[in-house]
């Protein structure tokens, strides 16, 4: 190893990253990202337009309506609209869910006859409209039994606890997955572009008269980027602790190292990227291509992976987010550390892909010509 | 003019083709890319992974378990203590554990109010919102309500409410976005830094018809994407129903690649070499397609992201779609749409041609 060269290679690569005026963006983007996604995700429907047709117009059929009004999950309407402009409204995607109250409503309640409630429910998203349409059977449900209070005997009541997030917030259940999404992304495209620029540049055979071997040549790539977004790692913990509020169980060690290593995976996937390309424009498209999208269905935040299938399950254990959501969520919700196997075994997993992604771009990089 | 026109646009299609990467790339991103997701991606639950703890010997608590079936379900996994079911739960291999008190079964019979104790993982929140959703529902099959009311559900366009069409599609729209905007900005900021562009806008033609011919080229490439996506995987093996009408599509998405492409325009405006790029279009289109109401709905967000959304293009695009795919709407309602996407677009090639239609 000649020290001396590495550190003058380093020293340049750091200057020409601070130079270009972008360097703001290393601890901008991380941030704003974290920022907008925190706030912006909701995973609960909340204010779902519903729009009410009350036919009746009765005792009963306000007290039901009011009860839609009162709940933080719908934004009511009432108008007397017939079936058809109700239609044209969910086309026009101005309301999400209508509510249909027959006539004689109150007065066949009143006789113990059926009676009829329609809901129509927009599924052209899907999950939300499932969502939707079983909270509007859940209050109409509760409505009914509160009407008549001999009815509560006899029922099964659900006494839930939810673990790790009682309150239920989103921010909990995102902001850390957040943060693997992040530190992928980031480190990625500020990596890929390092090695490519110089071959489209020709400044590469600079690289090849050099007496710099390949291992050194891919640290002094990989030491700058690695040791500017360390310090994002402190910056996106402050961020979720103190701005979101989520709760923090686990050991701070933990969550420091693991981040570390996935930091290498994600700064090696753009550096192998940088490898096998040719131009910087496949590079770009490539790496945002395979981080952001993978990056954010694989995390963990839209749905848990044991809840895919076939070939989605398997690309999921592909991506290394997974794994190291798994040890944040952990650290941040769990607090289990590394008393639990699995968290154990996933950090020696992101310790292997780190190893065989380097490995893997030394193998690949060029020191000659063709 | 027509001529300069199109021998720029086959002078970048030309340079498009003759980078296979990019080729490859593309491609896959249009075909297999879009297959993955939209095949194994649910956001309603499925497979969810159950266990119980049963207290009470078996009876009323099996026949509530053997409700939980597939698909949404796995089948429930059986634990002999609730220390071994929370433990399953923190490692995540249960998302749901159910736990039977030991007098359950004789309260119910006795008409008294008994109760079911569940372990919900919250980190899986909207599964676990659905899970509860539907043990409610199972529960209150149990409890023989006798309410005169019948509730009349349907579910609108889309009847059982199938992820498969919806994922790919927006994981096309998604793909759509990123490509476009990137291309673009990169076909302008490539010759800034070679250096070329300079020469471009001394030759004597209009900088404005350079500009559009550039970006148009890359419109082609991206269309062309978008109708193999849509003729193999979108129709092809996902069979998405289209309610409204194809060509309002087409247009509507010819329109959108239009205003992303300007998007990409402004970005090359303001970044000087490809690093920039980079970090600049990642830094606008995460924003643009997570917040576009794909993922989450316009109205449940922040009041200010709520604003801000308006100047998205892909927020206008996506529900057009939806409205076009599912909703089956007609043309005269699809105006908001064509118009959102329209005066984005217009209002992002009036600054690239100021900002990098000219030398001084």
């Amino acid at each position: 190893m000649k020290a001396r060269v590495i550190k003058a290679y380093i020293l340049k690569e750091l200057t020409e990253l601070i130079r270009s005026r972008f360097i703001v963006m290393v601890y901008l983007m991380p941030t704003m990202i974290l920022l907008l996604f925190g706030y912006g995700i909701r995973m609960e429907v909340l204010g779902a337009r519903t729009l009410i047709i009350d036919n009746d117009r009765s005792l009963l059929s306000y007290r039901l309506i009011s009860k839609f009004e009162h709940s933080k999950y719908f934004g009511v309407t009432v108008e007397p609209l017939s079936e058809a402009e109700a239609l044209r409204r969910i086309k026009q995607a101005k309301t999400d869910v209508v509510i249909i109250i027959p006539e004689s409503f109150e007065k066949r309640l009143l006789h113990a006859q059926t009676t009829q409630i329609g809901i129509f429910t927009d599924a052209a998203f899907p999950s939300r409209g499932i969502t939707i349409e079983t909270y509007v059977k859940g209050v109409i449900l509760d409505a009914a039994s509160g009407m008549n209070a001999n009815l509560a005997s006899g029922i099964i009541k659900i006494n839930q606890r939810t673990l790790f997030n009682q309150a239920m917030r989103d921010e909990d259940a995102i902001v850390p997955g957040l943060i693997g999404l992040v530190l992928l992304v980031a480190p990625a495209i500020l990596a890929a572009l390092l090695i490519v620029k110089e071959k489209e540049r020709g400044t590469i055979f600079n690289f090849y008269a050099s007496a710099l071997s390949k291992g050194e040549f891919l640290s002094a790539k990989l030491i700058p980027v690695f040791m500017l977004h360390s310090l994002n790692i402190f910056v996106l913990f402050l961020w979720a602790v103190y701005v979101f509020n989520v709760p923090f169980r686990g050991s701070f060690w933990l969550y420091w190292f693991a981040s570390e290593i996935y930091l290498l995976i994600s700064i090696s996937i753009g550096l192998l990227i940088s490898v096998i390309t040719r131009t910087q424009i496949v590079a770009v498209v490539l790496t945002v291509i395979i981080t952001i999208i993978p990056g954010f269905l694989y995390s963990g935040i839209i749905m848990p992976i044991s809840s895919m299938s076939g070939m989605s399950q398997i690309e999921a254990h592909i991506f290394p987010v997974m794994y190291y959501n798994h040890i944040l969520y952990d650290v941040f919700l769990i607090g289990e550390g590394l008393e639990s196997d699995k968290t154990l075994r996933y950090l020696f997993i992101l310790s292997f892909y780190a190893f065989v992604l380097l490995g893997l771009s030394r193998i690949l990089l060029r020191k000659e010509l063709k | 003019m027509s001529r300069v026109f199109w021998a720029i646009v086959g002078k970048e299609l030309l340079s498009f083709i003759r980078s296979w990467q990019l080729v490859l790339v593309v491609l896959y991103s249009f075909t297999v890319n879009v297959y993955i997701s939209g095949s194994g991606i649910e956001i309603k639950p499925r497979n969810v992974a159950v266990g119980y703890v049963d207290y009470t010997g078996g009876g009323m608590s099996q026949n509530i378990l053997t409700r939980l079936h597939a698909p949404e379900f796995l089948p429930p996994r059986r634990f002999t203590s609730q220390e071994a079911l929370s433990r399953a739960i923190y490692d995540k291999e249960i998302i749901v554990g159910i736990v039977f008190d030991p007098d359950f079964e004789k309260q119910w019979r006795q008409g008294h109010k008994s109760q079911i104790n569940v372990l919900l993982d919250a980190t899986a929140a909207s599964q676990a919102y659905t899970t509860l959703g539907y043990l409610q529902n199972i529960v209150m099959g149990f409890s023989e309500l006798d309410i005169p009311i019948e509730i009349a559900s349907h579910k609108l366009f889309n009847e059982n409410a199938d992820n498969h069409t919806f994922m790919a599609l927006t994981e096309l729209l998604s793909i759509t976005t990123m490509l476009t905007v990137i291309l673009t900005a990169i076909v302008f900021v490539r010759e800034k830094e070679q250096g070329t562009w300079d020469i471009m806008l001394l030759m004597p033609v209009n900088p404005k018809l350079i500009i559009l011919a550039k970006s148009f080229s890359q419109i082609l490439i991206v269309m062309g994407g978008i109708v193999i996506s849509l003729g193999f995987i979108v129709l092809g093996i996902f069979s998405t129903p289209i309610n409204g009408s194809f060509w309002a599509f087409l247009l509507l998405t010819f329109f959108y690649v239009w205003a992303s492409a300007g998007i990409g325009l402004f970005i090359a405006a303001v970044a000087r070499d490809i690093m920039q790029v980079a970090q600049l279009s990642i830094l606008v289109m995460m924003p643009l397609i997570f917040l576009s109401g794909a993922w989450t709905p316009i109205y449940a967000m922040h009041p200010i992201l709520r604003t801000v959304s308006l100047i998205s293009p892909l927020r206008y695009y996506i529900e057009g779609t939806e409205s076009i795919f599912y909703r089956g709407t007609e043309w005269i309602d699809l105006w908001p749409y064509f118009l959102g996407v329209i005066s984005v677009g217009g209002i992002m090639y009036f600054i690239g041609f100021r900002k990098i239609g000219r030398l001084f």
